[in-house]
This record gives C-alpha cells, sequence and structure tokens, in this order.
C-alpha cells in the first residue's frame, strides 16, 4: 500500500514524542561462524535481442565485503527443448560468462522453451532449467500529481506518482516480477524493494486471477519517492516461473527482516542442482523471463490530478 | 473414525460413572438453563443435542454430589470414598459422620466498599482447620456441634475473630477494614496467615492491584501485563510485544480471562500497552502450573483477571490523566447496598491534541485507542447473586485506509448457593476479537479498492459447583461447552472496477469439558488436590478440507485437489482427552513446606503467528484433521518458607514441561487469506525446564520482591535445524528481576524495578553470496537460532505524592513521577544483518531498540 506512505509518515510524527524517536537502530559489529565456500551462479536470460550472461563467483564470509571471488576456468553450457545449444564463455577472465548472436537482433529466449543450464566447475557438474512463461502487454502508464503532508525522507514534497495498467492472463498461477525504470535504465534495484506478482495480486493465496494488478502493485514502480516533471519514467514486465517467484519472495525478505514483527531468518532457496546427489553444493539462481517494458516521460500537463 | 469411536467411548464411560441411580433431577437445573442456554448463544440446530446432553450431565453431577450430601445412600458413599476421594481418603477420620454436623458459611468483604474479598482464609481455632472464600468472597465450613472461633485474615487487612456456637447451620457475613497506614511493622500474633506455606496452590502468583499500582510504568500507565513479567518463570520476547511467556509457552498459550471470558488479544498500540483499565480491576492471578481441573483450554498458563463489583457503600468516582491514556470511573450502589455498579473507560488522547495541528491532509486521519468496561452486580437474597460484566475496546488508525482491531466481551453470572455447603458460579460468556483493514475508507465506489477483516467469536455456558464436603474436602465439578464462530479472512479487492471476493471459509468447532476435583487435608501435615478433566472437541462443518502431500520435509507442502466437502454440523475431526491434574503439599513445619504438581493440558485453539512479536493481525485457528490439539504435561516441585512471622516469604520451584504438536512454519510461510495455509504449517515438539527463586516481603515500609529464574525453552521440528533441538524464539536461561516500594512517608512513596535478562536467540549467516548486485546471507549449517543476542537490562524509578488538598472536601488526589529505563539503556529488541542501505553489496548488522532512551512521564489521579 505505497499510497499509505504519506500518513505512515504522519504517524511516525506524532508518536515520536514517545516511541519512535526513543526507538532506534544502530550498526554493531558481529562475531559470527563462516562456513566453506561455495559456487554461486547468477544468471537470467531472457526473450530481448542481445548479448546475455551468466555469473560465477563463489561465496565469502558473510562481513567479509570485498568483491566476491569469480569462479574461473568454468564450462557454461545452455540447451533449450527445441534442440539448440549456447555456449557462454569467460572472454575476460573474469567469471562473466557471456553468449553474444551474430547480430544484434537476435534474441536467445523464447516464450515457451525450457532451458538447461549446465556447469562443470572444479569437477563438479551443476545443472538447472526454467521456463520462460508468457507475459502481459502493458496497456498504460500514467502518473498522478502528489504532495506529501510533511517533508518525506527521501525525494521531493509534491511530485508524481507513477502507474501502469496491465492485465494477468487467465489461468490460475501467472507470476511476474515488476521493475522500475527511470532515464532507462533499472531504477531503485534494491532487494527491499523487489516487486512480484501471484496473478493479478501478491499472493497465492488468495485468488485474483485474471484481474488488472491492483493498485498497490500498479504504483510499485513508484520507488520511496516520488518523480518530478521531465523524468523519463518506465516498467518492465517479467514473467517468472513459480519458483523464481518463491526465490525473490525470500530474498525481499532476508533483506528486510527487522523490527518487531521479524520473522525467523530462513537461507534463500536456489535452483542450481549438482548432479551426484552427495557433491559439494551450489548457491544463487538461474533465472529466465520474456519482457515487456514501457516508457514515459512526465508532462505535467498530462498528469492526473490528485483526487 | 477410530479416534472418534474412541472419545466417544470415553465420553460415555465418564457419563456412566456419574449417572448411577440418578432419576430426575430437573429440580436441581431446571430446564430453563437448556432453554436459556440454547437461546443466548448462536449455536446452530445440530449442536442442540450437544448442549441438551451437557446439561444432562451437569445434573447428574449434581445429582450425585446430592446424593452424597443426604446420606442417602450408603453405597454412593462408598464409591465416593473409592472414586473421588481415592485411597488416601479412606484414611481420614470416621467419626465424624458420628456426630450432628453444622455449617457456617458467608460472604467476606471489604469494608470500605462491599467488594468480595478473593482467598481470605478462614481458620477455625478450635478445630485447627480452615478455609479460603473462593472468588466471589464466599466460604463455607462444616463441624460438629460446639462453639467456634473463625478467625478471618487477609494480607493488608485487619484480621477479624469471630465467635460461632454452632447448633445450627448459619451465616456469617464479615467485613474486613483495610489496615491503617503501614509505617510501622506490624506484628502479626498467630501465624496462620502463611497462606503461601500452607495452601495446596503453587507456581502460583498473586498481584495485588494495589502493587500493580505502585510498580514504575512505561509512560506511567499502570498496566497488568507488563506488571507480571516481573515474576519469575514470566518473559517477554521484547518491549512493545504483546502479550507474556510462561515457562516455555509461547503468547497463545496462556488463558487469559476478563472475568471468566477469554481475551483474545491483550493489547493496545501493538503491545505497548495492556486492554485491563487498571482503576477496573479487582484482582490478578497467574496460574503457571498445578492447573486446577477447573481450568482448561490453553496450555501455559491462566492469567485470571477479575473486575471490580462496583462500590456497594457509596458512590465513587476515580480518574486520572496519563500521558497516553485519560480515565474515567464511576461506581454506584443501589437497591440499598444489595447492588452495584461500576462502568470505567479510557480513551488515548493524543489524536485530539494533535487535530487544531492538523492540515486539511490529514483532518479526517483517525489515530487512537480505547476501552470501556462495566459490571453491574445485584444480590437478590442470600442464595442469589447475580453479575452482569463487559468489556470493549479497539484501537483505530487510518486516514483514507482504515485499519483496526479489537476485543469484546460479554459476561453473566449466577451465583446460587444450594445449601450452605453446595454453591454454584454460572456462568455464559461472549467473547470476540477482530481486525479489519480497508483502503479508500471515504470512497464508496472507488475503482480500487481492498477491503478484509478476520474475527473469532466464542461463546459459552459454564457450570462450576463447589461442595463444602467437610472441612477436609472440598469437592468441586463442573463443565464447560463453547462454541467456536471462525473467520479467517473475509476479504474483498477492486482492481480497476472489477470486484473479487478473497474471502476463506469460516471454520467452526466446539469443545466441551467436564471435571471433577477434590481437596483433601490427608493430616495436618498433608493435603492434596487430585482431579480429572476430560475435554472433547470437534471441527465442525461445512467446510472443504484438503489433503497435503509433502514434498521436501520442512518446506511448502502440496495441496491434493479435489478436496472434500464436509455438510453443515458434519464431524471433520474430533478429540477427546484426559487431562489428570494432581497437587500436593507435605507441611515440614509451620513455616515450611514442600509442594509437588502435575497436569496435563490441552488446547484446541492456535495462534498462528511466525513473528518475533505477536501481531494483531495474526490468526486464530481452530484443530483440524491436520492441526491436532497441543498437549503439555508439566511436572513442578516447589520449597516454600515464611521468615519472620511471615514478612517475608519466600520459593524455590523447578519444573519440567513437555509439549505436543507445537506449531512451527515453512520459510516464507504466507499465514493471512491463504486458503492452503495448513501446508505451510510444521508440527513438532517443545521441552521447558527451569528454577524459580522468590522472595517477597509483603510488611513494613519497604515491600516487593526479588526473583531470578534460570530457565531453558527449546524445540524440534523436523526440517527446521537439521532436525536438531534449537532454543525458542523467547528462550531466556536468566532473568531477574527486583521490585521495591518504599512508603517514606504518608503521602510520599517512592518504587522501583530492575530486570535483566538473556538475550534472545537470533540466526546470523556465516556466509555472503552475490546475485544481481546484491550481497544475499546463507547459513550453510542451515540452522536456526545459533546465536544470542546481548544481555537486557533496565531500572526503572517512580515517586508517588498524594496532595495535602482534599479533593471537594473528601477526596484525594495523587502525582506520579516516572522515568521509565533511567540509565538511557539502548536495550536491543534485535540484531539482525541486512545489506547497506547505500550500497547493497555490503553487508552489515543492525542493533534494533524499541525503546533507546529515558522515557520521563507525569501521571494525575484523583478519587472521590
Amino acid at each position: 500500500m505505497k499510497i499509505s506512505i504519506k500518513y505512515l509518515l504522519f504517524y511516525l510524527t506524532l508518536l515520536s514524542p514517545f516511541f519512535l524517536l526513543t526507538s532506534c537502530e544502530d550498526v554493531v559489529t558481529l562475531d559470527t561462524e563462516t562456513g566453506p565456500e561455495q559456487l554461486v551462479v547468477d544468471g537470467w536470460i531472457t526473450n530481448q535481442p542481445g548479448a546475455q550472461t551468466i555469473r560465477l563467483s563463489r561465496s565469502a564470509a558473510y562481513f567479509n565485503n570485498a568483491a566476491a571471488l569469480p569462479a574461473l576456468q568454468a564450462s557454461v553450457e545452455l540447451t533449450d527443448d527445441a534442440g539448440n545449444s549456447y555456449v557462454f564463455q569467460d572472454v575476460q577472465n573474469n567469471g562473466i560468462y557471456q553468449w553474444t548472436p551474430e547480430s544484434d537482433s537476435v534474441a536467445l529466449g523464447k516464450i515457451g522453451r525450457t532451458y538447461t543450464l549446465r556447469i562443470r566447475y572444479e569437477g563438479e557438474e551443476y545443472v538447472s532449467a526454467n521456463e520462460i512463461k508468457r507475459v502481459p502487454t502493458i496497456d498504460s502508464l500514467i502518473y498522478t500529481e502528489e504532495r506529501f503532508p510533511i517533508d518525506p525522507p527521501e525525494g521531493p514534497r509534491e511530485g508524481y506518482i507513477a502507474e501502469f495498467f496491465a492485465r494477468d492472463f487467465t489461468g490460475i498461477g501467472d507470476t511476474y516480477w515488476i521493475k522500475s525504470l527511470k532515464g532507462g535504465k533499472l531504477y531503485a534495484n534494491e532487494p527491499t524493494s523487489i516487486s512480484i506478482a501471484y496473478d493479478a495480486s501478491f499472493s497465492p493465496g488468495s485468488p485474483s486471477d485474471g484481474l488488472m494488478f491492483i493498485l498497490p502493485l500498479r504504483q510499485s514502480i513508484t520507488i520511496n519517492q516520488l518523480f518530478s516533471a521531465g523524468d523519463t519514467v518506465g516498467v518492465e514486465l517479467h514473467s517468472i516461473t513459480n519458483e523464481a517467484y518463491y526465490f525473490l519472495q525470500q530474498v525481499r525478505q532476508e533483506s528486510s527482516n527487522g523490527g518487531i514483527f521479524a520473522v525467523p531468518p530462513a537461507n534463500i532457496p536456489t535452483n542450481i542442482r549438482n548432479v551426484n546427489p552427495n557433491g559439494k553444493k551450489a548457491l544463487g539462481y538461474f533465472g529466465a523471463s520474456a519482457v515487456n517494458r514501457a516508457e514515459t516521460i512526465i508532462d505535467p500537463a498530462r498528469a492526473r490530478p490528485k483526487e | 473414525m477410530k479416534r472418534i469411536f474412541a472419545a466417544s467411548a470415553q465420553l460415555a464411560l465418564l457419563l456412566m460413572l456419574f449417572s448411577w441411580d440418578c432419576a430426575s433431577l430437573s429440580e436441581q437445573i431446571p430446564n430453563t438453563f437448556v432453554a436459556f442456554t440454547l437461546l443466548l448463544f448462536p449455536f446452530r440446530p445440530h449442536n442442540r443435542w450437544f448442549v441438551i446432553l451437557f446439561w444432562k450431565t451437569i445434573r447428574i453431577l449434581v445429582c450425585f454430589v446430592k446424593k452424597i450430601e443426604s446420606g442417602k445412600i450408603q453405597f454412593m458413599k462408598i464409591i465416593l470414598r473409592l472414586l473421588i476421594l481415592g485411597v488416601v481418603g479412606l484414611m481420614s477420620s470416621a467419626e465424624v459422620y458420628a456426630q450432628a454436623k453444622f455449617t457456617v458459611s458467608g460472604y467476606a468483604k471489604d469494608r470500605s466498599n462491599g467488594e468480595g474479598l478473593i482467598g481470605v482464609s478462614v481458620y477455625v481455632r478450635e478445630a485447627n482447620t480452615g478455609v479460603v472464600t473462593n472468588p466471589y468472597g464466599f466460604y463455607s465450613i462444616t463441624l460438629p456441634e460446639g462453639s467456634y472461633t473463625l478467625v478471618f485474615s487477609y494480607i493488608g487487612y485487619e484480621k477479624s475473630t469471630n465467635s460461632v456456637s454452632l447448633n445450627s447451620d448459619q451465616k456469617l457475613d464479615i467485613e474486613l477494614a483495610e489496615e491503617g497506614r503501614q509505617l510501622q511493622e506490624v506484628v502479626v500474633s498467630t501465624r496462620k496467615e502463611d497462606e503461601n506455606v500452607r495452601s495446596i496452590e503453587m507456581s502460583v502468583n498473586k498481584v495485588d492491584i494495589k502493587t500493580i499500582r505502585k510498580i514504575p510504568a512505561l509512560l506511567g500507565e499502570v498496566d497488568v501485563i507488563r506488571s507480571i513479567q516481573l515474576l519469575p518463570g514470566v518473559t517477554t520476547v521484547g518491549e512493545g510485544a504483546s502479550g507474556f511467556n510462561v515457562r516455555g509457552g509461547d503468547v497463545s498459550q496462556n488463558l487469559v480471562l476478563l472475568d471468566e471470558a477469554p481475551v483474545y488479544n491483550s493489547s493496545h498500540l501493538f503491545g505497548f500497552f495492556s486492554v485491563f483499565n487498571p482503576d477496573a480491576v479487582k484482582d490478578v492471578k497467574l496460574i503457571k502450573g498445578g492447573i486446577p481441573a477447573q481450568y482448561g483450554g490453553r496450555i501455559s498458563s491462566i492469567l485470571d483477571v477479575r473486575m471490580k463489583e462496583g462500590n456497594t457503600k457509596k458512590r465513587e468516582i476515580n480518574g486520572g490523566i496519563g500521558s497516553i491514556f485519560s480515565r474515567l470511573t464511576y461506581e454506584q450502589p443501589f437497591a440499598e447496598g444489595d447492588g452495584s455498579f461500576i462502568v470505567a473507560a479510557r480513551r488515548s488522547y493524543i489524536d485530539v491534541l494533535a487535530k487544531p495541528f492538523l492540515n486539511k491532509d490529514l483532518r479526517n486521519s483517525r489515530f487512537s485507542f480505547y476501552d470501556l468496561t462495566a459490571k453491574v452486580n445485584y444480590r437478590l437474597n442470600d442464595k442469589n447473586t447475580f453479575f452482569a460484566s463487559g468489556y470493549f475496546g479497539r484501537d483505530v488508525f487510518g486516514a483514507d485506509f482504515g485499519f483496526g482491531w479489537g476485543n469484546g466481551t460479554a459476561t453473566a453470572r449466577w451465583n446460587h448457593i444450594f445449601s450452605n455447603k453446595l454453591f454454584l458460579n454460572l456462568t455464559a460468556y461472549y467473547s470476540n476479537y477482530d481486525y479489519s483493514l480497508e483502503s479508500s475508507r471515504n470512497d464508496d465506489d472507488a475503482q480500487d479498492k481492498f477491503e478484509w477483516n478476520s474475527k473469532i467469536i466464542s461463546s459459552s455456558v459454564k457450570p462450576d459447583f463447589t461442595y463444602y464436603l467437610t472441612p477436609n474436602n472440598q469437592l468441586s465439578f463442573g463443565g464447560q461447552y463453547i462454541y467456536y464462530d471462525t473467520r479467517p479472512g473475509s476479504a474483498v479487492a477492486i482492481s480497476s472496477g472489477e470486484r473479487r471476493d478473497i474471502s476463506l471459509e469460516s471454520r467452526y468447532g466446539d469443545e466441551s469439558a467436564l471435571y471433577i476435583a477434590n481437596e483433601q487435608k490427608v493430616s495436618e501435615r498433608i493435603s492434596l488436590q487430585y482431579g480429572l478433566r476430560y475435554s472433547f472437541y470437534r471441527n465442525l462443518g461445512p467446510g472443504t478440507v484438503f489433503d497435503y502431500q509433502e514434498v521436501q520435509k520442512g518446506e511448502r507442502q502440496v495441496p491434493q485437489f479435489p478436496g472434500t466437502d464436509y455438510e453443515d454440523g458434519e464431524t471433520i475431526a474430533s478429540y477427546g482427552n484426559w487431562e489428570p491434574r494432581f497437587a500436593m503439599n507435605l507441611g515440614l513445619n509451620s513455616r515450611t513446606s514442600l509442594k509437588a504438581s502435575y497436569n496435563r493440558t490441552t488446547q484446541y485453539l492456535h495462534l498462528l503467528s511466525n513473528t518475533a512479536a505477536s501481531s494483531p493481525l495474526d490468526v486464530w485457528t481452530l484443530s483440524t484433521a491436520r492441526i491436532k490439539p497441543e498437549i503439555a504435561d508439566q511436572v513442578a516441585l516447589g520449597w516454600f518458607q515464611n521468615f519472620r512471622d511471615n514478612t517475608y516469604e519466600a520459593s524455590v520451584e523447578v519444573y519440567y514441561k513437555s509439549l505436543q504438536n507445537q506449531i512451527d512454519y515453512v520459510r516464507n510461510s504466507d499465514l493471512l487469506l491463504n486458503q492452503f495455509v495448513e501446508g505451510d504449517l510444521l508440527f513438532g515438539k517443545g521441552r521447558a525446564f527451569g528454577a524459580e527463586f522468590y522472595v517477597k516481603k509483603n510488611k513494613g515500609r519497604l515491600t516487593g520482591w526479588l526473583s531470578y529464574t534460570l530457565a531453558r525453552t527449546e524445540r524440534l521440528v523436523e526440517g527446521v535445524n537439521n532436525d536438531g533441538w534449537f532454543p525458542a524464539r523467547f528462550d531466556k536461561p536468566h532473568n531477574f528481576t527486583a521490585v521495591g516500594i518504599y512508603n517514606l512517608t504518608e503521602r510520599f512513596t517512592l518504587s522501583s524495578n530492575f530486570t535483566f535478562a538473556s538475550g534472545t536467540p537470533a540466526t546470523f549467516p556465516t556466509n555472503r553470496f552475490e546475485w544481481n548486485g546484491w550481497a544475499l546471507p546463507h547459513n550453510v549449517y542451515n540452522a536456526r537460532n545459533n546465536n544470542r543476542i546481548p544481555a537486557y537490562h533496565r531500572l526503572d524509578l517512580a515517586a508517588t505524592l498524594k496532595a495535602r488538598k482534599k479533593l471537594f472536601k473528601t477526596g484525594e488526589s495523587e502525582w506520579v513521577f516516572s522515568v521509565y529505563n533511567a540509565y538511557n539503556r539502548r536495550n536491543p529488541y534485535s540484531v539482525y544483518v541486512q545489506q547497506n542501505e547505500n550500497n547493497p553489496l555490503l553487508t552489515e548488522a543492525i542493533r534494533f531498540s524499541v525503546i533507546g532512551s529515558f522515557i520521563p512521564a507525569i501521571t494525575y489521579n484523583f478519587k472521590f
């Protein structure tokens, strides 16, 4: 409920003399145990034309804030269920394995196909499979004037809330990843801001099949702060598998699990499997999606007035 | 099916046991009771037979006891001896029966306001025996013909000594006067008020509301639940967390009763304040172990809160203004003191103060919490007294969105004295908890809208009989029938004008229980309390039930379609449980005793909550075929000793508790508005053990207590923590509290409390991995609660100054100055890890403190 941010801000102020000024968070140092390092797979292919990359690295001690070490000399191969094969190569020897098409207009991913990733690394063989699901078109992208009653911690006090309209397909169990764009690039790409949908709503338990995406999801491209006139705003809608939905949900959960209503931390699942069940386990996720996008420049003259 | 059969067979056996030779006994429990029960509660037709059966059973129970009383059937006496009193009972002296016996009975009340006093010790000097008044102030003793001296004593009140010449049944109502200002240490001449040592009760803490009022409180708001958190064996997961944890039980395993009606959420403003208005509370009792057979339904503890009845002597007005609440209480007698009523209201007022300063945008915002408590009682005659009480409280937040939650309870009670020896309290209650959320509150035609509410309603009839058989045997028996109507989530989502009802099915169930128990003085040194409770639960249709298939241990289970449909009233699942209760007091000398107890308790209602602190959105869920009843077995052993003429009372208790069918959750569980929520639940077991040390000073200028608890609480759930035992979220090995209240002068009181507790367990990752430009946590060992956050300690101070000037000639007023967290410590509520706000590739650990500084407050109270 993004719309209620302003009121939450207001309550913060109202309550602050009592609790919220006194409630506080500060960074502390922790002494924690470190486990053995593991292979990490960070890859996501799409149906968009152009190069596709899969990054292989190694896990490290939790508080080791140095850049992750690359996993080198691996063999990375992708096959689809139509008999095509794509080899990913680490040209720069930095753990970033890439497949480059003959021309920039060629796309790797096709909707409906299943892709299998096969990685050989340090004597172990890992596999992962994923399907590219259907994705709805974006009907429209609008923006509404907004003015907060008090100065928000981030962004302008007066500005615009962007909102996209798209309709979920009929049929239970379509899952989506909604990404926000600003100036043509991914915007506020933080794990705490991950916006995912199950059918047209938040979760599988409540049937929302075939509806227009519900309001909070439509406005979820306006993250933490208002947009200003002249901003190029946009949305990228990714189809994802149910498995990817639960993976992303857990990533978000583990990245914003503070406060008095925190839940017990749990490990983020992975879809990377060692073919030898007793072999070393890997971390990370290999995803695949079809993408639709829409962009617009905020023109105050065309903004919807505040309700 | 086998289980249902077994349960029915058990119930039938129990009925047979009592139905021996019982003819029609409608004169004992008139048919109007049955009709009343059926009318009062929205039971649906299929439950009628159950209600009728319930009352039939109660009738049989009464008949049974009546027969013993009249001594009509010798055979019954033998049965009584063998079955009810047990083999030990045979040892008690038989000559009592040879002599003519008479009963003295009556009520003990407070002289100043006519309130019945709970737990007054009534001691018969000549017979060296005694009883204790019940929750309504009633007592009854049957003795051989003769002259006796009855001594009534109660802490904080002057002793009353009465001579009784017993040659017929007698009534003796007495009024006790409060002791004067306790500036000098009161010298006590007899030792008979050492209830702590003498009573069979163990693991029980009674906190006087007058004491609660003097303990320094957060923001000066006197709070029942925060005060009991200072007792041994009671903890909380942290500041702002709702409820309390008792001896390794979670928040939902406490039966919180307000005038016998259960309160499903005891908090205002998440968990900062409790729902009980201190001005309307008369007595607070926490039972942590040795739970008597009359209580059931929750497995960890009973918090029995009794409301004031209202002053029967004169009109009284109490009130106060604190930093959060403003309070007003009105009490008045009627019918020449045969009746009285009390109405108490509390409301937070910050929204009212803020309103003039709000701009247009915020003018219609709501932010308040309030509660209203009312009670009326009327004494028709010596044999019949009626009580009706109610509570309604709500927290409301909102502007163009709305969020509210609250409890409502209504209790009707009838105290009836059948004979001088047989006391009945019949209670009927209705209790409701609900919450609702809605967007676009002010726009009914909104194109996009979300409305959601959840509700649990329970209604119950509960007859409790006490039969004062002989001075050495006090029999209690009765039962309870509860009907549950739960609506876990009713929700409507409107998206771009399209409306979708995403409600979950309502769930129904009923719980019935019968119990019988006896408290017996075997000898001067040994007393016993033994009882048996049988509870029977049914999960009722209509409804669709799904089976679930396990994919991987500890992971979400998949529903199997299609589900099974059940008709209206059809039994989906049922469970029957025998719950034995036992307690023993072995007096070593007049000041020392050893106590032991065992109890089994069962719980058919579960709060699904996976958050550190329970939230108002958590849903109470009934047992189903898949969610089995929670069962706890507890043994406790205690040593009780009083010193210095009962100025000090001390106890050491050790306990071991084993818990079955404890609920845990899969990772990323979805507990709200989820049709397949049962697939997200995991089941395991628990164990808790500990030692509690307690010293209390009851008299003198300085009163208070020291308490230290050494404890451990663990859970074992398949698929969590590599299938190994792990500490529960609220496990705190060390817990120390000190409470001191010092009466400096007649007008000036100082008080302070100090708390030290181990940090709660936490789960930290061992490794990080980079994905999509984010550093993500991973625990290679898949451990739960493998670390502990830093310890918690806090000092609070308060000073109460009574005004010298009388308010309206006769009234009193006082100022309370308090400081919470006096030495300004940032106590961690939790420590957790996350990415740096500005760079998600950097990891850091965050300490979160709910109250990170000291909080001063001033409260003004008045009374006239």
